[in-house]
């Protein structure tokens, strides 16, 4: 039997969407300008975008840089991050590196990449890649670096080498710090990926977003806004069901509801 | 057989400073015994016992194991620590099964023999729980279990039993004596509990603090199979712990001492 609290707690993330899409509404009715559609004029211009085959190729393409770009950010930054997590030499080589990226915006480099890469998918996705990299770098290395030697320890007893230690030791005792990392690499992997767009303007969601700035579609300024959103909730409301799928094990008794998962 | 000879250890501390933790230690230890080595805490005690697992390598001095001198950790030496050190991404059965099949033994067999295991610590029924759902004790029985599994010739037992409170402590040590007295490993076994120390072994080292020495071996000549209620009526037993107990107040006042 769901209690109430427990159906109030279900229904929150909906109540407070609803409740923005409302102070949307009514700020829109109040201000009555061109530039600032209301939510439903916003929401009722969404499917027409989606219908579209030129959109839906652009915001593929968009997913598509995406996802590579992630990809090969995670599978280069974990081992990495766990191999710093567990070396004192690894760490204090990368570390100053990673001190001196971490704060640089990365879609600031994007003009830069440009020079050198054009204005292509490789360009967007590295820059998708370096701002996914350093937080699950982060992260893995703060997960390594905790891990119990006496834990590794009793690997060693059995007879496990250095290097199994790592793979089935450390990286599974890291895995909830390191996927944290990776939840927030996703949310970044987004970010990058639209003002990567925005900057060099050829394809993809970001294009379509501000190419309607330019020519003063607002109702569609305001749907892509939407759609972007719609799959950040989307892409994080999956991956938090990976997340505790993978590291149940580590998990308190209880969780917030932070998505829709 | 387990011969430590004129082992030292020395820690660099912050600040350039060196650490003497274990001070010319020479020590056998017969196959089949149950030793404890008590001392205050700081004493070395713990460093003696990872430099017999391998874990540790002395300054200076060669420890052995049945004349070959320890290089590493091996799984005829097994760990139980105080922290448990249990995978926690692992069940009850999981951690009980890793070592066997990390040397090649076929699941179902591994999976067999810790299933009888968890039944032996007395934790039947909680195969399929994750540590994290466990109490310290139950943890600690998990550790033996697991260890016990890979069939090492020596247990190494960190003070096992230093984070459970008195009651979970008196049970777990009945049943590792209960366990110990049917298979006859060698143990090495670290505490600062005297009473610990005299009820389970059949000698005891006894430890200066810093810089850990040894101050006195002493053959606890105590009946076996032993039972809790008769021994701590036991006179000997008494006087056992008199003896030991007054043992390390002088090595406090060594340490007071100018």
């Amino acid at each position: 039997m769901i209690t109430g609290s427990a159906l109030l707690s279900r229904a929150a993330p909906l109540l407070a969407c609803i409740g923005l899409l409302a102070i949307w509404q009514i700020a829109a009715l109040i201000l009555n300008t061109d530039s600032f559609p209301t939510a439903l004029e916003a929401i009722r211009a969404v499917p027409s975008i989606l219908g579209d085959k030129e959109s839906l190729i652009n915001i593929l393409a968009s997913l598509r840089r995406m996802a590579i770009g992630f990809s090969v950010a995670v599978a280069l930054a974990i081992p990495l991050g766990l191999m710093m997590g567990r070396n004192r030499y690894v760490a204090s080589f990368f570390n100053p590196l990673l001190m001196i990226t971490y704060p640089v915006p990365k879609a600031a480099l994007m003009p830069i990449i440009m020079l050198w890469l054009g204005v292509g998918d490789i360009a967007k996705m590295l820059v998708i890649f370096l701002g996914v990299s350093l937080p699950v770098i982060y992260h893995s290395f703060q997960g390594a670096r905790a891990v119990e030697e006496k834990m590794l320890w009793s690997g060693a007893a059995m007879g496990l080498s250095a290097a199994q230690r790592m793979i089935r030791i450390v990286l599974p005792a890291a895995l909830p710090e390191i996927l944290t990392g990776c939840r927030t690499g996703l949310v970044l992997a987004l970010i990058t990926m639209v003002t990567s767009e925005m900057i060099a303007r050829q394809s993809g969601a970001g294009n379509i977003l501000f190419n309607a700035l330019d020519m003063g579609q607002y109702d569609t300024v305001y749907a892509m806004i939407i759609i972007i959103g719609a799959m950040g909730i989307g892409l994080d409301a999956a991956f938090e069901k990976l997340r505790s799928r993978l590291v149940r094990w580590s998990e308190p008794g209880f969780d917030i509801p932070l998505s829709f998962a | 057989m387990i011969a430590i000879d004129h082992v030292s250890q020395i820690f660099q501390t912050s600040g350039r400073q060196s650490h003497l933790a274990l001070s010319d230690i020479s020590l056998t230890i017969e196959e089949g015994a149950f030793v404890s080595i008590l001392g205050p805490s700081g004493c070395g005690k713990s460093t003696l016992l990872y430099i017999v697992g391998g874990f540790v390598h002395p300054t200076q001095g060669v420890a052995s194991v049945n004349g070959r001198a320890i290089t590493g950790p091996g799984p005829d030496r097994g760990p139980v620590f105080q922290e448990f050190a249990l995978f926690p991404w692992k069940t009850v059965l999981g951690n009980v099964m890793y070592g066997p099949r990390q040397q090649g033994v076929k699941s179902a067999a591994a999976e067999a023999q810790a299933r009888q295991l968890i039944e032996m610590v007395g934790l039947k029924g909680y195969e399929n729980f994750y540590p994290k759902e466990l109490s310290g004790g139950m943890k600690q029985r998990v550790a033996l279990a697991r260890t016990l599994a890979y069939h090492p010739a020596v247990l190494l037992m960190d003070e096992p039993f230093g984070a459970l409170d008195a009651h979970t402590r008196t049970r777990l040590q009945n049943d590792l004596l209960n366990i110990w007295e049917r298979d006859r490993k060698t143990v090495l076994f670290v505490t600062h509990s005297v009473d610990e120390a005299v009820f389970l072994s059949d000698k005891v080292i006894v430890m200066t603090r810093s810089p850990g020495r040894i101050k006195q071996v002493i053959d606890i000549d105590l009946p076996r199979p032993r039972r809790r209620a008769e021994l701590l009526l036991d006179p000997r037993y008494q006087k056992y712990v008199v003896e030991i107990e007054r043992m390390i107040d002088d090595t406090s006042e060594d340490e007071l001492r100018p």
